[in-house]
């Protein structure tokens, strides 16, 4: 990085500047649940720091102690120096300390430079609009994060809309930018174009705090890294120190090894000469006749992985659902164990054995206002013992959520209160058990890795192995390729609601799959390798 | 040393009982302020209030008689809220209830014992009547039941005044704007109190009881909570939209069916004495549990009681639905605060 003549002149720091953010002993308690304890952390001028931890670990509630939106049970917060106590996020921003959180907090219908300008002080009282999109202009080229000003938000793409949030905090002359997980919302090359914009950034003598659980990225972009782990602080590392697999363990407290998990044991199920659930020429509109999903023909046999790999919004949500019988195609046939399937319905596919883990738990998989054990029990509850006849029994759904909690190794303390009480970990682990009582012939599985941390992401993997070995056959839906890598038989690319063909993952190679997901048909050989 | 305020995701219930019993407390005791500077003494006119209600039985009975629309029309609101529907109209479905008990009442000539009963039909299919345009808008088009079942309560309303005063208008006595006297009428249970007080109370329990303990109702409440979770697990929302709101038409219909042959014997303009919007009241109060409104609708029936006292000494009806609106801001006020709570903090952060 050389000069950089648009950055605010800050001189850089010396070796005796104080840290721009000093915590100290930083202690916060919810009910029954220490959030944090004891943690010290110490931010440099001009460094990248990554905080890293896996859900649960404390990573936000710190967050939001440092930027006012909780105060600390104990310990103090030191910013270049002097002690401060901030009572809202006002008064964070004020003292130069700015976040950019997970879920924007834009407004929709107002144009990039109208949210820029939204309850700063430096705005001027009266302004016309092109007035305010020049001096919105003015702020981009400063800090040299391309936005359109006079767009609005609704109309951005996500990897916008986070600029114009980033934005947002330093043109508020934030000299600390705490980003929340950034790039789960970002392509690739658009993440790449954030981390210069960070370098930038931190060189002119400013820091960001880096919030994320990818170990890649972190090692990739942080100078420094602080590890938490059940509220409390490990360690901290230089980066350069740092290798993935030692970032792990110390994380999650002991080693993990993300790697082929597609070899079978003795005991495993063996591979079912038919498939157990089979698409030929399924297609999908909706009711404005726009094609969601096109010709799709895929089976997948009991005792196998299919992973199904594509850029998010291709079509995976359409195909899991008519996977799972919520939505009825509009062409083609289903075939459920050979059988064909005439009428559609999840109830029915549910009976005869297929779970779904859905993408988005809490709003299609949860009733988020009812008890944890009215949620256990939505794929058993007209079963005995959870019902007789028409009969619902609380003491039984409790019962069988106190069993499902168990093995999910989720410790709730209450089964009556709501479940959206809890964190999103452990209600995705909550949902993955429940479908797997279930799902005695097929498990539908879309991003269930999704907002995990790693050590949940093994778990969940291990899950889909026990699964698989014991005879049911697996649909991965995924964006993560290492993961389809490491666990599925078979992979599929979705593409625009088609397929672009299907190749076993021992024969497969990254860059390939790269190409399907940017739309490039499988070459005709490989498609005779796999009907072989 | 200091102490801060502490936000929990849930309240706990004794506590949220407590704050409760305070709101109301305080509504009444700034009720008793303004009173008292306006002149009155609230601790005569709340003794005056206290004796003719619970002082004798005549007091008790007349209670007896306004909390049963109550329960049901507060029942209403609250079944239609288990699927996720808001009945504002359980005001017009109770006119309509009552228009057609009375339409049976007066022109179908059968047995006598067949016509309580198929009055009480009549009354529920009226109600159920009134809300099918609604539910039926709702489950197939999307289209807010708020609105359709408010607006559909002016109809009710005017219709029944239309033939109060109008072609079924009683000609013999000439002197009241009502039509002739149903002449069945509802057995008395106790004193001056007919059957519908039982048998309200029982509907509340047996729709307690389906809604907590039978599978139906387990799918009602998944569908009300989360319809994408009722579809993704195959439930037939739409089915149980058209059923519950239904039911809940209903149950409106038959408040008006009981007011009309237990209560007031004629139909007439403003037989509702607003019983069917004071029902939301009950539901919100009783957080939409069959059970809690059985205890919203006597709260409410204590104020509508209180107020017909108050009248008789000189407070006019808008002083009554001050306290009434009071109380209901005060709870909410009351709902919130039960969920914090006071921690000491260690260090003081400043």
């Amino acid at each position: 990085m050389d000069a950089m003549p648009q950055i605010p002149a800050r001189p850089a720091a010396g070796p005796g500047a104080p840290p721009l953010v000093l915590l100290r002993g930083i202690a916060k308690y919810f009910p029954g649940v220490v959030a944090n304890q004891d943690v010290d952390l110490e931010v440099r001028p001009g460094e990248i720091h990554a905080l890293l931890g896996e859900n649960g670990a404390g990573k936000s509630t710190l967050m939001n102690i440092l930027t006012g939106i909780y105060q600390p049970d104990a310990g103090e917060i030191i910013i270049e120096g002097y002690g401060k106590s901030f009572a809202s996020p006002v008064e964070a921003i004020a003292a130069g300390i700015g976040m950019v959180h997970q879920h924007f907090k834009l407004v929709q219908a107002f144009t990039v430079a109208e949210n820029i300008h939204l309850g700063w002080a430096e705005t001027p009282r009266r302004i016309r609009a092109a007035a305010l999109e020049a001096r919105t202009a003015e702020l981009a080229d400063k800090f040299n994060l391309a936005v359109r000003p006079g767009a609005r938000v609704g109309e951005l793409s996500t990897g916008e809309q986070q600029r114009v949030e980033i934005l947002r905090v330093l043109a508020r002359q934030a000299k600390v930018l705490i980003l929340d997980e950034p790039t789960a919302v970002l392509t690739p090359s658009e993440a790449r174009e954030l981390f210069r914009a960070l370098r930038t950034f931190a060189a002119g003598g400013n820091a960001v705090i880096f919030i994320s659980h990818k170990l890649d990225e972190v090692l990739e972009i942080s100078d420094r890294v602080s590890v938490l782990r059940g509220g409390r602080k490990v360690t901290t590392l230089p980066t350069a120190e740092c290798s993935e697999a030692s970032l792990a363990r110390l994380m999650v407290g002991h080693e993990i090894v993300l790697s082929d998990l597609r070899g079978r044991g003795p005991d495993a199920a063996p591979v079912s000469a038919e498939p157990v659930l089979r698409l030929s020429g399924v297609s999908l509109a909706d009711e404005l006749g726009t094609p969601l999903l096109s010709d799709i023909s895929l089976e997948v046999r009991a005792g196998e992985i299919l992973g199904i790999a594509g850029v998010a919004g291709n079509g995976q949500k359409e195909l899991s659902q008519v996977l799972t019988g919520i939505r009825a195609p509009s062409a083609g046939a289903i075939e459920l164990g050979g059988a064909p399937v005439l009428r559609a319905g999840a109830e029915a596919f549910a009976r005869f054995g297929v779970g779904h883990i859905p993408e988005d738990r809490l709003h299609s998989g949860l009733a988020p206002a009812l008890s944890v054990a009215d949620n256990a029990v939505i794929r058993e509850y007209k079963r005995p013992p959870v019902s007789r006849g028409p009969w619902y029994r609380p003491g039984a759904a409790a019962a069988l959520a106190r069993s499902i909690a168990g093995t999910a190794e989720v410790s709730v303390p209450d089964f009556s209160m709501p479940i959206r009480n809890l964190s999103g970990g452990n209600q995705q682990r909550l949902v993955a058990r429940r479908e797997m009582r279930i799902a005695h012939k097929v498990l539908v599985a879309a991003y269930p890795s999704r907002g995990l941390d790693v050590g949940a992401i093994n778990t969940m993997m291990r899950y889909f192995v026990e699964l698989r070995d014991a005879g049911a056959g697996v649909i991965l839906i995924s964006e993560e390729l290492e993961e389809l890598l490491n666990l599925s038989d078979r992979i599929a690319v979705l593409f625009h609601g088609r397929l672009m063909g299907t190749i076993p993952a021992d024969k497969a190679d990254v860059e390939q799959i790269g190409l399907m997901m940017g739309g490039q048909r499988l070459a005709a050989p490989a498609r005779v390798l796999e009907e072989a | 040393m200091g102490y801060r305020l502490q936000r929990l995701p849930t309240a706990r219930s004794g506590i949220s009982l407590a704050a409760r019993a305070g709101a109301i407390l305080a509504a009444l005791l700034l009720a008793a302020l303004v009173l008292a500077a306006s002149g009155a003494d609230p601790l005569a006119l709340a003794a005056e209030v206290y004796d003719s209600t619970f002082g004798s039985s005549f007091g008790l009975e007349d209670l007896g008689l306004l909390v049963t629309p109550l329960i049901l029309t507060g029942l209403s609101v609250a079944v239609a809220l288990k699927i996720g529907a808001w009945n504002i109209g359980a005001e017009g479905q109770f006119y309509a209830g009552a228009f057609a008990a009375t339409a049976v009442g007066l022109f179908v000539p059968l047995p006598e014992p067949l016509m309580l009963p198929l009055m009480a039909l009549a009354g529920m299919a009226g109600g159920m009547a009134w809300i099918l345009v609604p539910t039926l808008a709702r489950a197939y088009a999307g289209v807010s039941e708020l609105i359709t079942t408010l607006l559909l309560n002016f109809v009710a309303i005017l219709l029944v005044y239309y033939v109060a005063t109008g072609p079924w208008l009683d000609r013999k006595t000439n002197a009241l704007a009502a039509t002739a006297r149903v002449p069945y009428e509802m057995p008395e249970f106790w004193g001056i109190v007919h059957w519908g007080f039982p048998l309200s109370i029982l509907l509340a329990l047996a729709v307690a009881l389906v809604m907590n303990r039978t599978t139906w109702g387990y799918e009602v409440r998944i569908g009300g909570s989360n319809p994408s979770a009722a579809a993704y697990a195959g439930m037939p929302v739409r089915r149980h939209i058209i059923a519950v709101m239904l039911l809940s038409g209903a149950i409106a219909g038959l408040a008006g069916m009981f007011e009309l042959a237990g209560t007031v014997h004629r139909l007439q303009g403003g037989i509702s004495n607003n019983f069917g919007y004071l029902g939301i009241m009950v539901a919100v109060l009783a957080r939409g549990s069959a059970i809690g409104v059985l205890a919203g609708a006597v709260l409410m029936g204590v104020i509508l009681n209180s107020g017909i006292i108050l009248q008789t000494q000189g407070l006019n009806t808008s002083t009554v639905l001050a306290i009434t609106g009071l109380i209901l801001f005060f709870t909410a006020i009351g709902d919130e605060l039960a969920h914090y709570r006071l921690v000491r903090t260690e260090q003081a952060t400043a």
